[in-house]
């Protein structure tokens, strides 16, 4: 585990100088750039406040597709998933019976649930019933829950007398306050609650220990007489839930509003999230904001003058780091497997 | 009768152009590596291509630049996939994030630029005559042409040539091949390689073909419809046509029938392409009373030769 | 670990001394209050784009404005401009850090440069009192600039072009992305011209329901050019729907920018955006310390502009008459949005003798009577 760590972090670091030869080509001083955004944005109370703030939909998104990764499942839509939760929550929030406080929010963040466990019941059930291959049925589902956002938010649920596509805004009852002073949403820690609760299913119960099993070898848990079609279905559901609440999250803790784009593309950087975090969900809670912060230091270095394009690409060379990463931890552990031996 | 020809030869350009990223695809998969950056690879294709076109104003060495880029790539990723054996998954999305990001710092000075320089359309004499059909097959540009003879090149060398039944277990087992004294190794490289060339082709289907500009992210998400439509063909060339037609044809009736139809809201029609291609996926490939499924059994999992 | 441990001190320690370094620099120029007179060519305008600023649509045309009316104020856009590129407007939590950031540096008045930015940056302007925050949109929030352009000045003329040159037929067509206000606003307007060239004019529109498609874009195009259309309006921010009409000998009004050179063998004209105006008046009146944060911007004439003719396909003839009915809207003696005017269920918008008010004119929920294939 600290060896992984180390390892990452090692690699960061080349990362780090290999994209300060890219600043550098641009004609910016690359110590420069990484001294504002390590200021800014990760060590400054208002850079964490953000970072968490916008980790938090990612992290929903990437502990449900965590789960289906680990299950073999490809679910790649987390961000059709993330909508229709959008669409559950708004359907209750605009439509629905006018409950405010922590009762409201529960039945709010339950529509958004089960907006996103509706969007992958397709998917699950052509899956476990067909072997239907879930990353094609689960990834064109995005664009249509995309649509649907968009007409909505452009059509009929559009706030009257504004030029852009959204919403009202929620009311203040249904908002998920701040914890105390700290500027920092409760969603963070709903977010670790239920990172912690898969962590523990996993570890603890039955139906986690059958899941890490179809994981290895669907042969043997069915041998084992494990039901692989209630698990397929159940885990997606979860998976699109959990996604769902990430646009809860959002949309209550963040936005306020429903907005035409909203996922923004959070439902693919879950993707990346969940396997940098090797699917342990704790990690992913850690990732999500790291990733978040990485995001948010765009801004901190295009007022520099580096052009947008660059930070984007500051971002794909460290994830293409930290998975090269892997390689050297796995011969690494290789060894000290034969010296056991 | 217009009418028809207009949706068939509709369906046929934009088939072509997620075409050449799906045989890429097709190809790399079959090999046991998949790349989930089509979308990055083809945005590379499309400027660098398209940046050679303004400046040196020759379309044959854009095309030439186009393949480079491609194979440049598709070193990238075949050294992250298959030498360091990273998980394909996130090296695909890096791929992705990276190539948008690099095609468009590349593309700051060539964005609304005009070229005026293109893959035109060319008639087949004599052919081009052929009532309907010849207007769809026979009046196209060069990319559509090539197209012709890449599938079926594709189906036979896959199905037919000794290479492809190596190239199938690649994806399958590649152990057996390794104790075979095949360099599995070499084999994965190579067909990266290829088909990240045909993915950047695909780019340049779009910003030297069908149309010709440059603008940052312009592929809008065709990338992900390639990648959609290889496991929706079974890893068949063939079907892939039938795929990529059928998204296209769909797409195309959808713009007509917002004129002939106009009681029905326009947003079912733009999502008619992606439900008819699901519906289409789940009875096809739907395991109803066989139990066979076409993924390559290898796919996505690094050969590791110690581990074998 | 000990070395991890060495790691974050030294990080920690090269935090604190940039952060020393850099706070002394930024504070002389952000105490500045700009309640207070400035001269105009040391403001700081900082712009935040959804997209790249050469996306040769939207975007473009907003930032070309603004270096314009930085240039003509004397301000110098290598140093005072602050161009901040693909902030979408659905990340909050990455607007609000780009925000900070201008106001970091010294930003005395932030643009918004496209609508969605509006709510957030009005909740940052409680934030951020001293700073301008000026916002394209409609006029919605009372503490911060908004602005707008009277596009259907522009679409109107187009509209007028394009019936005058569809000589022997009635059908003219347009290229529609989103269903949203602005774009019924281009669709209305274009049908509004069209008619007054011609009684019988109709539109056929045909949607795209996406903002950014070059497949479907090219289809629509063709599936108007197949029904025998060949002059065509657009509201997109891509040249492919010029392309395909080039391909298939019809035309169209280019969109957004300038698009002759894309399509030379098909764009008559463009309709552009010219911003240039408005942006010289706020930062004129911030530098001077007049500006009201409550203002609103509706402006038409020289904003709502049309690029050069395309003199190869436009007779000389038409460009005159054209020019004619600018003169007579700029005038006011031709009412866009005037009386009578009835939507295309037939019933009445606006009575005979009276004009629609700018309010609804902006959040435009009907298509005029000659429009076919509007959305309900």
């Amino acid at each position: 585990m600290l060896r992984t760590l180390i390892m990452s972090v090692v690699f960061v670091f080349l990362a780090l100088v290999f994209c300060g030869f890219i600043i550098a080509s641009v004609g910016f001083n690359p110590i420069e750039v990484y001294g504002k955004m390590i200021t800014k944005v990760f060590f400054s109370g208002k850079g964490i406040r953000k970072m968490v703030e916008a980790s938090l939909p990612l992290m929903f998104c990437a502990l449900g597709v965590a789960l289906t990764f680990k299950m073999n499942l490809n679910n790649i839509g987390a961000e059709g998933q993330y909508a229709m939760g959008v669409i559950g929550g708004g359907a209750f929030v605009l439509f629905g019976p006018q409950i405010e406080g922590p009762a409201g929010m529960v039945i709010t963040a339950l529509c958004c649930f089960l907006g996103g466990a509706v969007w992958a019941l397709v998917p699950a059930l052509t899956k476990a019933y067909w072997d239907v291959n879930e990353s094609i049925t689960t990834l064109l589902l995005n664009y249509i829950a995309l649509m649907i956002l968009s007409y909505l938010c452009l059509g009929p649920w559009k706030k009257p007398g504004q030029n852009v596509g959204q919403t009202e805004r929620i009311p203040r009852g249904l908002e998920l306050p701040e914890i105390g002073n700290t500027g920092i949403n409760v969603g963070l820690i709903f977010g670790i609650l239920v990172a912690v609760l898969i962590y523990l299913a996993y570890r603890c119960t039955t139906d986690g220990y059958q899941l890490s099993v179809i994981r290895s070898s669907k042969n043997a848990a069915r041998y084992a007489g494990i039901n692989i079609r209630r698990n397929i279905i159940f885990v997606m559901l979860l998976s699109g839930g959990l996604a769902g609440l990430g646009g809860f999250v959002q949309y209550s803790a963040v936005t306020h509003r429903i907005m035409e784009g909203m996922p923004n593309n959070a439902g693919y950087t879950a993707i990346v999230i969940a396997y940098l975090s090797r699917l342990n969900p704790l990690v992913v809670i850690i990732v999500s904001i790291l990733f978040a912060g990485l995001q948010n230091s765009s801004a901190t270095v295009q007022v520099l003058g580096v052009p947008t394009q660059i930070a984007t690409m500051i971002q794909g060379t460290i994830m293409l780091f930290v998975i090269a990463s892997e390689f050297f931890q796995k011969y690494k552990l290789v060894r000290v497997k034969e010296v056991e031996e | 009768m217009t009418l028809l020809i207009s949706l068939l030869s509709g369906a046929l350009v934009y088939a072509v152009s997620v075409m050449y990223a799906g045989i890429g695809e097709t190809f790399s998969e079959r090999a046991g590596v998949m790349n989930l950056g089509v979308e990055g690879v083809m945005l590379m294709g499309a400027v660098s291509g398209y940046i050679t076109a303004v400046h040196t104003q020759n379309l044959p060495l854009s095309f030439l630049v186009v393949l480079l880029t491609g194979a440049v790539l598709g070193l990238l990723f075949a050294f992250l996939t298959v030498t360091l054996q990273s998980d394909q998954t996130v090296c695909g999305m890096a791929m992705l994030i990276f190539g948008t990001g690099l095609s468009g710092f590349l593309g700051k000075d060539v964005a609304g630029v005009a070229a005026n320089l293109k893959f035109e359309i060319i008639k087949i004499p004599g052919l081009c005559r052929i009532p309907i059909l010849g207007k769809v097959l026979f009046e196209q540009n060069l990319l559509v042409y090539a197209m012709y003879i890449i599938v079926p090149l594709s189906v036979f060398y896959i199905y037919r040539t000794r290479y492809g039944l190596k190239l199938r277990a690649l994806g399958e087992n590649p152990a057996v091949l390794d104790a075979a004294g095949d360099n599995v190794f070499a084999m994965r490289y190579g067909y990266v390689v290829f088909g990240s060339m045909m993915m950047a082709v695909s780019g340049a289907c779009v910003s030297l073909a069908n149309t010709n500009f440059w603008a940052s992210g312009m592929t809008a998400g065709k990338g992900w419809i390639a990648f959609a439509l290889v496991a929706f063909s079974s890893w068949n060339p063939l079907m892939l046509t039938c795929g990529a037609l059928l998204f296209g044809f769909i797409s195309c009736l959808g713009s007509n029938l917002q004129i002939y139809l106009p009681q029905i809201p326009t947003e079912v029609f733009s999502m008619l392409p992606y439900i008819a291609t699901i519906a289409v996926f789940i009875l096809s490939t739907g395991n109803f009373r066989r139990k066979h499924t076409a993924e390559p059994a290898a796919l996505m999992k690094p050969y590791d030769r110690e581990s074998r | 670990m000990k070395k991890k441990l060495l790691s974050v001190l030294v990080t920690t320690a090269m935090a604190a001394a940039l952060l020393a370094g850099c706070g002394g620099s930024s504070e002389s120029e952000s105490s500045e209050a700009s309640g207070e007179t400035k001269d105009v060519k040391d403001l700081v305008i900082g712009e935040i784009h959804y997209s790249v600023v050469e996306d040769g649509g939207w975007a473009q045309g907003m930032h070309e404005g603004i270096v314009t009316a930085c240039e003509n104020l004397g301000i110098d856009t290598e140093t005072n401009l602050l161009t901040m590129e693909e902030i979408a407007e659905e990340d909050t939590a990455l607007v609000e850090s780009t925000v900070e950031e201008l106001v970091d540096n010294g930003a005395d008045i932030i643009f918004g440069c496209s609508a969605g930015y509006a709510t957030i940056l009005a909740e940052l302007q409680e934030e951020y009192p001293d700073v301008i925050f000026a916002q394209q949109g409609n006029d919605v929030y009372d503490n911060i600039v908004e602005f707008q352009i009277r596009g259907y000045e522009g679409d109107f003329l187009t509209g007028y072009l394009c019936a005058l040159m569809n000589e022997g037929s009635d059908e003219l067509g347009f290229c529609a992305s989103m269903d949203e206000a602005s774009v019924r606003t281009a669709v209305n307007s274009f049908a509004l011209g069209a008619k007054y060239a011609n009684p019988n004019a109709k539109v056929q529109v045909v949607w795209a329901d996406s903002w950014y498609d070059l497949d479907i874009e090219s289809q629509n195009a063709k599936t108007l050019i197949d029904k025998g259309i060949k002059y065509m309006g657009m509201e997109a921010s891509s040249p492919a729907v010029p392309q395909t009409c080039e391909e298939n000998g019809a035309f169209c009004i280019g969109y957004n920018v300038d698009m002759e050179a894309s399509a030379p063998g098909a764009v008559l004209t463009s309709f552009v955006w010219n911003w240039a105006p408005i942006f010289e008046d706020i930062m004129q009146k911030t530098a001077d310390g007049t500006i009201e944060i409550s203002a609103n911007y509706y402006e038409g004439g020289e904003c709502a502009a049309l690029a050069p003719f395309n003199a190869d396909l436009v007779p000389e003839e038409i460009q005159k008459q054209v020019e004619e009915l600018k003169e007579k809207v700029l005038s006011g003696e031709v009412a866009i949005y005037g009386g009578e005017l009835k939507n295309d269920k037939g019933e009445v918008l606006v009575e005979a003798g009276e004009v629609m008010s700018d309010e609804d004119i902006l959040a435009q929920d009907f298509f005029v009577e000659n429009v076919i294939g509007g959305k309900n």
